[in-house]
């Protein structure tokens, strides 16, 4: 088994690197929308750590995802799939990966902009990428609030378009995606071999 | 001997009086502090506070210090950070406006240096803390001095905020005094 993609098949490194962000993605909603609220206590700079720990996790793991893509190459398109799909479903990875970078250095430079300190897990100190000021920290906040309701949109659309492929289209979108039998594709004609 | 012969010889027995000089503050006087938070670094500053001192190098059983310290106005340039700092969870500057610092016990470390043992009133809390300082004299003489304060001894961010690898015990504090004498 390799553990490049073939023109079928997503490799486990894609593989693993995908659900993990999304898993990830997931964590940082909640935190991210309920740390917000909580009292100043030690609790509250805890979770922001996690936040942002995770955060800055998220974006070395999408560096690792494109060069990895980059060095192992994509699955081809699917027979049968209309060109215009293709193209929108390009189009919707290439916004999710430009939000998967956009999110975290929003993040970030909201961070900086209040003059708070990065320690990434409790271990290591990152540096400010932005002056500390107010202002800014006003956009930085509303841009990093607008993008994350933007991922969060396009991701269900990416979600429920796999979804939709895989059992009324029934062809091996999502399945591709996850280990190999993991998803059975329901097949119509009897003469699909994987049934 | 007359009266007047025996003053004379009393005079030149006893020791010449030497009468230590009573100081007030002058412009170009800070007082800051420094901790750290998270692994960085933050400063911070008491405007408003104010010193008196007796002093003289050779006559450091008369000296003494005492220094008031507004805390509502403590800052350290991070609002964030000041709002927290000022609030019922550190200083609480609502119930304890000032701290003080005095001292009376002062000791000669040799040149131009001197230690205070002196006792530091904050957040409802009287500890002995001392400030090492150095002395430059002249028209208006300079105090420069360190010392540390142990934030946990004086119930500065207790509960949750006890934890010392978010905020570290020690707090550094240094001070640059000008003097004047006191008119």
């Amino acid at each position: 088994m390799t553990l490049r993609n073939s023109n079928e098949r997503w490799g486990p490194v894609s593989q693993a690197l995908h659900w993990l962000i999304v898993i990830l993605v997931l964590v940082m909603a909640y935190l991210g929308l309920t740390m917000v609220d909580l009292p100043t206590t030690p609790h509250k700079i805890f979770v922001y750590m996690l936040h942002k720990s995770v955060g800055i996790t998220i974006l070395v793991l999408v560096v690792l995802r494109l060069a990895w893509r980059l060095y192992a190459g994509t699955p081809g398109t699917l027979p049968g799939i209309p060109t215009w799909q293709s193209r929108i479903a390009s189009l919707m990875h290439a916004a999710l990966y430009v939000l998967l970078f956009a999110l975290p250095i929003s993040g970030w430079v909201v961070n900086s902009s209040t003059g708070f300190p990065l320690r990434w897990f409790n271990m290591l100190n990152l540096p400010a990428i932005a002056a500390k000021s107010e202002s800014l920290h006003g956009i930085a906040t509303k841009v990093h609030e607008t993008l994350f309701w933007t991922l969060i949109v396009l991701a269900l659309g990416h979600a429920a378009a796999a979804i939709y492929h895989h059992l009324f289209q029934r062809d091996e979108t999502l399945a591709r995606m996850l280990p190999r039998n993991w998803l059975r594709v329901p097949s119509t004609s009897g003469n699909h071999p994987h049934v | 001997m007359s009266r007047s012969a025996l003053f004379a010889v009393a005079l030149l027995v006893a020791p010449a009086p030497v009468y230590a000089v009573d100081y007030t503050q002058a412009s170009g006087s800070s007082l800051a502090f420094a901790g750290s938070y998270q692994g960085e670094t933050f400063t911070g500053r008491f405007p408003g506070f104010v010193t008196h001192l007796v002093f003289d190098p050779a006559q450091l059983g008369a000296s003494k210090l005492d220094v008031t310290i507004p805390l509502a106005s403590a800052t350290t340039a991070n609002a964030d950070y000041d709002e927290q700092m000022r609030g019922d969870a550190f200083f609480d500057a609502a119930r304890f406006a000032q701290a003080r610092y005095t001292a009376t016990q002062f000791r000669a470390l040799g040149g131009n240096r001197y230690a205070a043992d002196g006792t530091l009133s904050l957040h409802g809390v009287t500890k002995p803390v001392t400030l090492t300082f150095t002395w430059t004299s002249g028209a208006q003489p300079v105090l420069e001095g360190k010392a540390t304060v142990n934030r946990l001894d004086f119930g500065i961010g207790g509960g949750d905020w006890a934890d010392t690898s978010l905020i570290p015990n020690a707090i550094a504090v240094s001070a640059k005094v000008v003097f004047q004498p006191a008119k």
